[in-house]
């Protein structure tokens, strides 16, 4: 009934292979934009085909089976894919936001070299992501997380003149794998459990089946899982790893739209949820993950108030939007985590093309006056309302979702998970407070950069002031479909304190089936005496909307009112103001701290572990003090006598370790 | 008496040994490793492996020595200067004292008091040494000893290819 | 005294070494032919030996399921051995490939390099089927000895010179351990046959604490150990590979390195099953010595080759794991990895041997900037290797490890595989800074220099397609290589 699954990642492996090998011999943009397009909008289909059938559908977990992989003895691996109602989702967000950001790079790519490039990798993406949310087992998801990665590393390069653009790219790729290795830890372990209680599986649904056998709230599950955390952290820019993140705004704008924001960057949270399970069975976890969001929330939101580039900003606001889902797996509301996931990449998506559509007219206004200002620097900007009027209200309304505006996407879901913060049995009021904070400074920052883009007095050079145009149809059109979803998006989940007309919370209902066996298993939830205390949720509810309030107020007042203030404050913190505009010396302190020892030991290795430790042993430790410097000219010491007294000595540590040992 | 005489031999061998790292003219030093070698052979004897002994002298005393010592005489090497190859010395030494240590324990604890197999001091005795190495070469051992021919043809084939003049 | 050549015949078999047989033949053949040809006329002498190569391998083929023993159990041609023949087929198959231009290119078109590569092949298939200490010793020796002349093949060449020499003095120090080792074995058991030894080791009552049996293993073990390049008799690799004529160093790197792995299970695995705690405990250290140090060290290289050496220390490491795991699901796991290792490191000196140019000082990372842009078949097929060197799906590299990693967790080696990962991921350094310099650098030279090769492409495109195939869809293969256990 579900067979043709395989279809959906099928199509754009299609579309990436024929760009890629072909693209550059159609080299008409129109085509190749189409083809991969069309892919994608393909797969688009079959997603909604599926979707609504799942919806009628009493049996709600399917899995198509392809064919074997691997099976080595004690384990069968299956190319299979798995489709529930989070898979479905998931599906449904990755193939419609990604048809929109075709669509609109087709425009904002225009006259770039290597085009084709462009779309190839694009729809490589698609594939890979498509491969992570529907695999079945944990290495065919392995698959599509690593193939997202490089992807993500493919697209952050592509301007790879660009110096800070490849050395972003590589940044990128090694943070993420850091997460990687703690994925295949976590998997590791979780295999190795499981098989010792005489399971060997990797297949999610064997997995949640057997969850089981392990001891809940054991060393083992807390191990495993806090693992997974990690892989989730380095894929989900979360403290400590989130410093790749900002750095990829390197890549075309469509890219950080469709991979930073909507995405990939969401796999953490997928995968969290996708064994929910196993963190169900480990409170210390959950507690670890419910802090590090919402420390991630906080803080990344303080770094956003500095931030000029208008991509940057946007860039700190998605790891601190991570981290609230974060906040959300790690008190035990899965649903409402996949639920803001689902709005954020509407009114994050629709932010980054609007963002993107500015760059792109500044960049048009600049290139006609022959200047070369940077298009990304909202100092630059300021009145564009004017100009771009259609760009102007998406944008605006995307703010409105993400500030949280009552009735708009992200007042659902951001409310939904502060209510749980708040309420759960997991949650705790020091993660509510942090979060109802990092909520007001979303507010602030995001009309921050809507005051100072589309506001105010237009700063641009005088020369380029009337050449900016507002965007073609294919960059308008998928930003007015965004923000129309980032407005009306929320009502499929609307709590239950005020939904009047008893429609029911509809995504809450649909997810139940993934999440509700292991909340009722360990007892997560909102406790009985707080679940109809209706008065307390609306009285919360209030409460966030107002300090929303508070947060746009204050940019109000700070950026278009009293336009002194922020010097005025810069010139009164001015340690402060270096610190955050510095990203708090993170960048630098992990230098200090990690790469450069690395570097170092390879050296050491390399160079010292031949000259000292070698030829020590041979001329004895006083020869090497004298002999250093000229010994140092043999990099590889590649003395004969030196390889064979290292296997002489090899020989007798190993023999005399057995016949003494 | 046999004691006697095997302490004597090894004396002698360990001695040799030594100057042949020691000498400074690679002529004596070849020389003292035709002595070892003898003295190893002697050993051979004392094992019941007359065959052995007689291939020792043969090949390693004999063609192997001359061998070397053409080579030293058509290279024309003449003795080492004192600087070169001291180094390393002190860890030689250090290692050949842990190497002697381990070695000892291992002699010491192995639990081989008699000879195992089928070869034993009798068979020997009334098939002689030769026949016997002669009979498990074509019998049990006849593929290694067919693959030893392959082996001196590709050794032979890399020693011309190695020192022809011209491509 | 019986009669002598009754009882020899009796013994003899031709079927259980009729691969290697057919190709000493070809090799001898081969040998006749090249003095009829004028010289620097190799291209008849290479085709000949490819199909001396096509032809042993369906005979071994032909052999699966069918297992034949013979000379005095000397030697035994089972799956396990078929498996390993193959391997080594494979590598000299594609090494022979992308021989020919490249010989011509270096000014050494010597005839005599094929029947060195049949003879390192045949001396390879002893020790994948021999039974007997004395098949493997001797078959490691025509290995060893072929592969000492070829690693010095560029007689004119320093380097090669270099690599030559250290090589064999190097090599013989090895055996003389590992002959040391045979002899104390057989000074305890009384045979030198690998079934034998087990027996007699098994009959002892209390043979793990007798010091003769254990450094006869060790030592035994150690002859092996260096010619699979581990930690720490690691030394000569990097010098030899480096040196030795490219497609020797690809050569080396894979199908010898296949069959010491071959003859090392084969011994370990029968003859000293009764040591395996101590044993596995030995390989475990060494395992993450040699995964480790060869991870490291490759981070500081600046000359490709030179890194792929190292790298290819780091993989005998991760090789190694199977042999602690010590079950069939880490036997069989290397099996299978030796194969994908021999797919994806050939091709990748493939790729070097084309973008090389007459004495390959430029095969450094600054040497492949922009290759990616300039040759885009060259870099997408190196971009494959080395994501399969990596270990990322779905390349073969990364089903090679799993199933190596999947048998020692099945033994309960929980941190030996997270070490494995976390060396992997340590690897990608090294691999992806080529990757850097292919497609994120400004192109420096035009590589107007590079000839694509036929046959170069032709072993560039079968390795491509064994990484993929063995990546995408293992199971058959997989099978068969669990089929090959003992």
């Amino acid at each position: 009934m579900y067979s043709n699954l395989w279809l959906i990642p099928f199509f754009p492996l299609v579309g990436s292979i024929i760009n890629g090998l072909f693209g550059k011999k159609i080299k008409n943009e129109k085509v190749i934009g189409g083809i991969a397009t069309i892919a994608i909008f393909l797969s688009f289909l079959v997603s909604c085909q599926n979707f609504f059938r799942l919806l009628g559908d009493t049996e709600k977990v399917h899995q198509q089976i392809l064919g074997s992989w691997m099976s080595i003895g004690i384990l069968n691996v299956e190319w299979g894919f798995l489709l529930d109602p989070l898979s479905a989702l998931m599906i449904m967000v990755v193939t419609g936001v990604g048809s929109l950001i075709h669509l609109y790079s087709i425009g904002y790519m225009h006259g770039e070299t290597g085009f084709y490039r462009f779309f190839s990798y694009l729809n490589l993406f698609c594939f890979s992501m498509l491969m992570l949310v529907l695999g079945n087992n944990a290495l065919v998801m392995f698959i599509g997380w690593e193939g997202v990665g490089l992807c993500s590393y493919l697209l952050i390069g592509y301007y790879f003149e660009k110096k800070s653009a490849g050395d972003a790219a590589k940044k990128a790729f090694v943070v993420n794998r850091i997460g990687d290795f703690g994925f295949l830890c976590g998997l590791f372990t979780l295999f190795w459990a499981l098989g010792s209680k005489g399971v060997w599986t990797l297949n999610f649904v064997e997995i949640s089946e057997n969850a089981h056998l392990l001891q809940s709230g054991g060393l083992l599950v807390t191990v495993v899982t806090l693992c997974f955390f990690l892989g989730a952290t380095g894929k989900s820019a979360q403290i400590p790893l989130y410093t790749w993140l900002p750095d990829a705004m390197e890549g075309p704008t469509p890219v950080s739209a469709l991979i930073h924001a909507a995405t990939m960057v969401t796999a953490g949270i997928y995968m969290i949820a996708r064994m929910n399970i196993l963190f169900a069975m480990s409170p210390t976890t959950m507690m670890v993950i419910a802090f590090v969001g919402a420390a991630t929330a906080l803080f990344a939101a303080s770094i956003g108030f500095a931030q000029n580039d208008i991509k940057r900003v946007l860039a700190y606001s998605t790891v601190s939007q991570l981290g609230f889902m974060f906040m959300a797996m790690g008190v035990g509301a899965f649903t409402a985590g996949i639920f803001h996931l689902m709005t954020h990449a509407f009114f994050k998506a629709c932010l980054f093309l609007g963002s993107g559509s500015v760059i792109h007219g500044m960049h048009h206004a600049y290139h006609h006056a022959h200047l070369h200002d940077d298009p990304q620097d909202m100092r630059n900007m300021g009145g564009l309302r004017k100009f771009m009027p259609i760009t102007w209200i998406t944008y605006l309304l995307s703010c409105l979702a993400i500030a949280g505006m009552p009735f708009f996407a992200g007042f659902f879901s951001k409310d939904e998970i502060l209510w749980w913060t708040f309420a759960s049995t997991r949650g705790s009021y020091l993660v509510w407070i942090i979060g109802t904070i990092a909520a007001c400074m979303t507010a602030f920052y995001m009309f921050r950069s809507l005051y100072m883009t589309f506001h105010g007095e237009q700063r641009t050079d005088v020369r380029a002031k009337d050449h900016i145009p507002e965007s073609p149809w294919v960059i308008t059109l998928p930003l007015i479909i965004l923000a129309g979803l980032a407005t009306i998006a929320g009502f499929i989940g609307i709590p239950h304190a005020i939904d009047v007309a008893h429609v029911g919370n509809g995504i809450a209902s649909f997810l139940d089936p993934v999440f509700g066996q292991a909340q009722q298993l360990h007892n997560i939830g909102i406790p009985e005496d707080l679940a109809h205390n209706v008065g307390l949720e609306i009285g919360l509810m209030c409460m966030s909307v107002v300090i929303g309030l508070i947060g746009i107020g204050g940019a109000y007042y700070m950026y278009m009112k009293k336009q002194e203030l922020p010097a005025k404050f810069t010139g009164a913190f001015p340690g402060l103001h270096k610190a955050v505009f510095n990203k708090w010396y993170i960048d630098e302190l992990y230098d200090f701290l990690f790469v450069n020892p690395c570097k170092k030991i390879g050296t050491f290795l390399w160079k010292g572990f031949d000259v000292c430790v070698v030829d020590g042993v041979v001329n004895g430790i006083g020869w090497v003090v004298k002999g250093l410097a000229s010994g140092l000219r043999y990099t590889q010491s590649g003395f004969l006598h030196n390889y064979a007294m290292i296997m002489v000595v090899g020989v007798v540590v190993i023999v005399g370790y057995y016949i003494f040992g | 008496m046999e004691a006697m005489l095997f302490y004597l031999v090894a004396l002698v061998s360990v001695i040799s040994a030594f100057f042949v790292t020691k000498c400074r003219n690679p002529i004596n030093s070849a020389l003292c490793l035709v002595t070892t070698f003898l003295c190893l052979a002697v050993f051979y004897v004392m094992l019941q492996a007359p065959f052995m002994a007689a291939i020792q002298i043969m090949v390693y005393a004999g063609a192997i020595m001359v061998l070397i010592i053409f080579v030293i005489m058509l290279l024309n090497i003449g003795s080492v200067g004192k600087s070169r190859y001291t180094h390393g010395v002190a860890g030689a030494i250090v290692l050949s004292f842990l190497s002697f240590i381990v070695a000892a324990k291992f002699i010491a604890g192995g639990t081989v008091s008699k000879a195992v197999g089928d070869i034993s001091a009798e068979v020997v005795q009334s098939y002689g040494h030769t026949e016997l190495i002669g009979k498990a070469m074509f019998t049990e051992f006849l593929l290694p000893f067919e693959i030893a021919s392959i082996l001196l043809l590709v050794a032979i084939v890399g020693a011309v290819i190695l020192s022809k003049r011209k491509v | 005294m019986e009669n002598l050549a009754q009882i020899a015949m009796e013994s003899v078999n031709f079927q259980a070494i009729m691969p290697s047989l057919v190709l000493c033949c070809f090799g001898m053949v081969l040998l006749l032919v090249s003095v009829f040809l004028e010289r620097g006329r190799t291209a008849p002498i290479c085709w000949l030996s490819i199909i001396g190569l096509v032809v042993t391998g369906i005979i071994s083929i032909n052999g699966w399921n069918d297992p034949q023993a013979g000379f005095a159990g000397g030697v035994v041609l089972d799956n396990f051995a078929t498996f390993f023949n193959l391997t080594c087929l494979i590598a000299a198959g594609l090494t022979i490939l992308m021989s020919d231009s490249y010989l011509h290119r270096e000014g050494y078109p010597v005839a005599e390099y094929y029947p060195l590569i049949l003879f390192t092949t045949a001396g390879a298939m002893w020790m994948a089927s021999g039974t007997d200490l004395m098949t493997i010793f001797l078959g490691l020796e025509v290995l060893s000895v072929s592969l000492y002349v070829l690693a010095g093949f560029f007689r004119g060449q320093l380097r090669s010179n270099e690599a030559g020499l250290k090589y064999f003095f190097l090599g013989a120090f090895s055996t003389g351990f590992m002959l040391y080792g045979v002899a104390l074995l057989y000074g305890v058991t009384g045979t030198t046959k690998v079934a034998g030894i087990a027996e007699a080791i098994r009959l002892m009552p209390d043979a793990s604490s007798n010091p003769m049996i254990i450094a006869g293993a060790i030592l035994l073990s150690i002859g092996f150990l260096f010619k699979i390049g581990a930690a720490p008799f690691h030394m000569w690799t990097p010098d030899v590979y480096q040196g030795a004529p490219t497609p020797i160093t690809a050569f080396m790197s894979a199908g010898p390195k296949a069959a010491a792995f071959a003859a090392f299970m084969r011994v370990t695995y029968i003859s000293l099953d009764s040591l395996q705690v101590d044993m596995s405990a030995m390989f475990w250290v060494l395992a993450v010595l040699t995964m480790t140090i060869g991870n490291f060290v490759a981070i500081a290289q600046k000359d490709v080759k030179r890194m792929l050496a190292f790298s290819s220390i780091s993989h005998a490491g991760y090789a190694l794991v199977g042999m602690v795991a010590w079950n069939e699901v880490g036997f069989s796991g290397i099996l299978f990895y030796m194969l994908v290792y021999t797919f994806m490191n050939i091709g990748a000196f493939a790729v070097l041997v084309l973008i090389g140019k007459q004495g390959e000082d430029n095969l450094t990372l600054d040497g492949m900037a922009g290759l990616g842009y300039k040759r885009p078949f060259l870099g997408v097929a190196m971009a494959i290797f080395l994501f399969s060197l990596m270990g990322l799906p779905p390349t073969a590299g990364f089903t090679g490890k799993f199933f190596i990693f999947a048998g020692a967790l099945k033994a309960g080696y929980v941190w030996l595989a997270i070490l494995g990962v976390l060396n992997s991921a340590v690897s990608l350094y090294y691999y992806l800074r080529v990757m850097v310099y292919m497609y994120f650098r400004d192109p420096v030279e035009d590589f107007s220099w590079v000839k694509m090769e036929m046959a170069t492409i032709v072993s560039i495109l079968i390795a491509i397609a064994g990484v993929l195939y063995l990546g995408v869809l293992p199971g058959p293969v997989m099978e068969l290589a669990k089929l090959s256990i003992f």
